[in-house]
């Protein structure tokens, strides 16, 4: 099965990711992230050539955003120190694209891995 | 091969995720350590806003409510209506700010680093217990319990660090335990016994007996005596000469007879133990108040989060405000309405090593007093992270445990293979009882009592009280000995070299309102030769004493402020004395740097102040000169580890001896070296080295680029947790003793007054809280290293409107 998505379908699938991503975050591990992610792979019927793409993306901007969020509500030098001991040359932008890129990545695997399972071609 | 195909990514991530999950070597688990919601970023704290905030909290335990406000400086204020629960809010705020702090330093007191970070944590792990750390401490755990008061803080104490424990979730685990991947354990109360004997093993472990024996194999007892005197030609000591005595002494233990031991030991790393300790008190016909002013800092290896935590401790029956140590209850340096004190290290000599024989290979029995003896066996368990668990054996004789078997490689160059050791720290003892006391003290007898509690480890105790007194006592228990006897290797088979009994307490050295008005202690010779007692050979060099004792002499009018003048001196004493000496025999090459060099010393106002050239280029060169003068001598075998003589040895040596064998290298042949080629040869080089170093002689060479003071994570190696390349003076020898890794911990200068509230100053080198995450975390530092003082809030109900107030917990309890 060959399917192409409408721009607007992607964009509803991010959402629904990112908001189902956000309320694991709160009440789940840290890895719950992707097991979620394979599901709504799995149940939307995400085709697999978009899986992978549609988790990176919506991991990505969870934990980008949301740690560019906690810095601006909870200023503090820990992100500098952080993006020293990485070590980032205590850049605080690029400590949140590696934050996102670690997101981005659990949530395009489990996803890729949860359209791979439904879609066993 | 489509089912392969189509489970193939599902196994892909859950590798990636596992990998993510822990952490690999020095790697952390980067899933956990970075998300949003579970990582580090929940850490961050922002900073406190400047109105005050209510919080409401329940902790289980509590019997009454609780009160604490906190200050800008994120000290609390603690307001209980009984000590239980006091003690619960001391343990429960301690943890809210220092848990991991307090878990990781309990873990290495109790040789238990190898659970969290593996294998490489063995050694230090090994050499804790073998040292008797864990056996100290539940000695010591005994006698705290003897004292129904002592125990009921301890138990509250724990329970508070309990609750605090139970309300975390992984996510709000402090930092460090996220970067090093493991989760906090209960505390227990003989943590609280583990912490308070590592103290012993921070300030009163150094041994020297091992070395010294080398040294007298080599050269034999008439050279180890004149290099190694028994007490310094020049001196200040502690308790002032002519004090008079309030006891008669009772009599000396008989010497043991001689025994030359079989020293060695081979080559280890070993810590340079530059930490030491100012405090003095002057009495009221010297300050401008007419009432005293108590000062004391500590000095310890500097380290973030801070050692020190501020708190005030205020029930029915106490109101004091200090410094306390996390991990253990009451206040350890700090004040009341009433009195004030403060304590410095004393470097008797507490520990000693005696040689066993074994009868045979299985070591189940050894020779004492003309026959065999049975040894005693306790077993220890190491769990480490990622290995299997580890038991290890430690033979014990009647003196202690034998650290090393003769075939094993020790942790330290100085603690020597196939000896038994004898440390006060394996007593009984009641050092809680002192500092519960002391918090409660309202005046001289009161302090006095509470000081015959305390074994270990030894403190100069300072103390003035309202009423007008000053006082200093050098207290701990100290081992009734021979003169002597320790400073070598023992002979383990000798009853005679066995401690006899303890000096009595009340006969140990103290002073009460000496007609001099001060009294002061920097870890120098607690006594000058006439006290009938032996306790040491050995103790921090004289210069920090001495300079003390000069300005206190000196000074006037003395106030609060003249006094953070003093803990800041930089001034050099030893230059003093020593810089004329060696420019008058150094022969420099003339010109460039070395002529640019001499002209910078000739300047030089000998203040090791942060900017100044001149004690940058006094002090290496010192140090090359002591090495130029003693390696050969005393460091040519790496296998036998010796001391080399003191500067203070040395100075006399310039001064009074130009002649002696001494300055010859004798490690080159064929010729003799005089003392100007020696001070001369030395200056060459340590300018050679600086310039290699810093460059040319410039603005790079200034003292506190050279000296590089650093405030380290307690993690080594964790450089963006830490504060490195502080601009601050001072020096070992200088009374603002601030090193490359050591320096004055605490800060603190009080004024009593007789109706209204006591004045206090204060600040150390770090922080309130102990999550790099909070502004709290090191913002005091900037403070400490200009030299600058806080004003210490003493408050007498939570109330007290003072505008310095951010946030105030109702603790209640939790049903």
């Amino acid at each position: 099965m060959k399917k192409t998505l409408s721009f607007s379908y992607k964009l509803a699938i991010v959402l629904v990711m990112v908001v189902i991503g956000t309320i694991s975050g709160l009440y789940l591990p840290w890895y719950a992230l992707g097991i979620l992610f394979a599901l709504l792979a799995y149940i939307l019927r995400i085709p697999t050539g978009s899986a992978f793409t549609l988790g990176l993306v919506s991991g990505f901007l969870l934990w980008a955003i949301s740690a560019f969020w906690i810095d601006g509500q909870h200023p503090s030098s820990l992100p500098g120190r952080m993006a020293h001991l990485f070590p980032l040359g205590g850049s605080v932008v690029g400590l949140y694209i590696v934050t996102g890129v670690l997101g981005g990545l659990t949530g395009g695997l489990w996803a890729w891995a949860g359209a791979k399972l439904r879609f066993n071609k | 091969m489509k089912y392969i195909k189509s489970i193939f990514p599902l196994v892909f991530a859950i590798v990636w995720t596992y990998a993510l999950h822990n952490s690999w070597g020095t790697l952390p688990p980067l899933g956990k350590l970075m998300s949003p919601f579970h990582g580090f970023w929940v850490n961050a704290e922002a900073p406190e806003s400047s109105e005050l905030t209510e919080e409401n909290l329940q902790i289980p335990g509590l019997e009454k409510t609780v009160t604490v406000v906190y200050d800008e400086m994120g000290i609390p204020h603690v307001f209980a209506e009984n000590d239980h629960d006091l003690y619960v809010a001391q343990g429960y705020l301690t943890a809210k700010d220092r848990l991991w702090q307090m878990e990781f330093q309990t873990h290495f007191a109790g040789g238990r680093i190898s659970e969290i970070v593996g294998e490489k944590g063995m050694v230090s792990d090994q050499f804790q217990r073998r040292m008797g750390a864990v056996y100290g401490a539940e000695k010591s755990f005994e006698g705290m319990k003897e004292d129904p008061k002592a125990t009921e803080t301890l138990q509250a104490y724990s329970d508070g660090v309990n609750a605090y424990i139970e309300s975390l979730t992984e996510r709000n685990y402090p930092l460090e335990y996220k970067l090093l991947n493991y989760a906090p354990e209960k505390w227990t109360p003989i943590k609280s016994a583990l912490f308070l004997k590592n103290m012993s093993f921070v300030l009163a472990s150094g041994t020297d007996d091992l070395k010294m024996t080398n040294i007298l194999r080599k050269y034999g007892k008439e050279v180890a005596e004149n290099l190694f005197p028994n007490y310094p030609f020049v001196e200040s000591p502690i308790i002032p000469v002519g004090t008079p005595r309030d006891f008669k002494p009772v009599p000396i233990p008989e010497s043991p007879s001689d025994f030359i031991g079989l020293g060695s030991a081979m080559k280890t790393p070993e810590k340079d133990p530059n930490i030491g300790s100012n405090n003095w008190a002057v009495s009221g016909n010297k300050t401008v108040s007419g009432l005293p002013i108590l000062a004391n800092d500590p000095h310890l290896t500097l380290s973030l989060p801070s050692i020190w935590y501020q708190m005030q401790l205020v029930a029915p029956g106490v109101n004091v405000y200090g410094s306390t140590m996390p991990g253990t209850p009451n206040v350890i340096v700090g004040f009341n309405k009433n009195v004030a004190w403060g304590v410095t290290n004393v470097g008797s000599d507490i520990l000693d090593w005696y040689q066993v024989k074994f009868k045979d290979a299985s070591k189940a029995e050894y020779w004492h007093d003309g026959k065999w003896k049975k040894t005693t066996l306790r077993i220890e368990k190491f769990n480490i992270k990622g290995k299997a668990s580890f038991v290890d054996t430690i033979f014990f004789t009647h003196h202690g445990p034998v650290v090393y078997l003769s075939h094993e490689k020790p942790f330290k160059s100085n603690i020597p293979v196939g000896h038994a050791l004898r440390w006060i720290a394996h007593e009984k003892s009641q050092e809680l009882t002192t500092f519960y006391k002391l918090n409660r003290a309202a005046n001289y007898a009161d302090y006095a009592q509470a000081l015959t509690y305390y074994s270990a480890p030894a403190q100069n105790f300072i103390f003035a009280s309202n009423q007008g007194d000053i006082a200093l006592w050098v207290n701990g228990k100290f081992p009734l000995k021979s003169y002597t006897q320790g400073k070598y290797l023992l002979d383990g088979t000798d009853p005679k070299a066995d401690w006899q009994g303890y000096i009595p307490q009340s006969h140990n050295p103290h002073a009460k309102n000496p007609v001099r008005g001060f009294l002061s202690s920097a870890n120098q010779s607690s006594v000058d030769p006439t006290y009938p007692y032996y306790m040491g050979w050995q103790y921090a060099p004289s210069e920090r004493g001495r300079r003390i004792n000069e300005r206190l002499e000196a000074m006037s009018k003395i106030t609060m402020d003249s006094l953070r003048g003093l803990q800041n001196d930089n001034f050099n004493i030893r230059a003093r004395t020593l810089l004329p000496l060696l420019l008058a025999k150094l022969k420099s090459p003339a010109g460039g740097v070395y002529g640019q060099a001499v002209n910078e010393l000739q300047r030089w106002n000998l203040q090791n102040a942060a900017d100044s050239k001149g004690a940058t280029i006094f002090e290496n060169w010192v140090l090359l000169l002591h090495e130029a003068i003693w390696a050969d001598d005393f460091s040519a075998d790496e296998n036998v580890p010796m001391n080399s003589p003191s500067m203070d040895r040395t100075i006399k040596m310039i001064q009074d001896e130009p002649q002696s064998a001494w300055w010859d290298n004798v490690k080159t042949k064929n010729k003799k070296e005089s003392m100007e080629e020696i001070i001369s040869g030395s200056f060459k080089a340590s300018i050679d080295t600086l310039v290699k170093k810093h460059g040319p002689l410039g603005s790079e060479w200034v003292w506190y680029k050279h000296k590089q003071t650093g405030i380290r994570h307690l993690i080594p190696g964790m450089d963006a947790l830490s504060r490195l390349n502080i601009p601050t003076g001072g020096g070992g020898t200088i009374v603002n003793a601030t090193t490359m890794k050591t320096g004055p911990s605490w800060r603190m200068i009080v004024e009593l007054s007789k109706e209204g509230r006591p004045k206090a100053h204060g600040v150390y080198p770090g922080g309130q809280s102990g999550n790099p995450g909070s502004t709290h975390y090191d913002d005091l530092i900037d403070t400490w290293a200009k030299g600058e003082l806080r004003s210490l809030l003493y408050l007498e109900k939570p109330e007290d409107a003072t505008g310095r107030l951010r946030k105030k917990i109702i603790l209640s309890l939790k049903k």
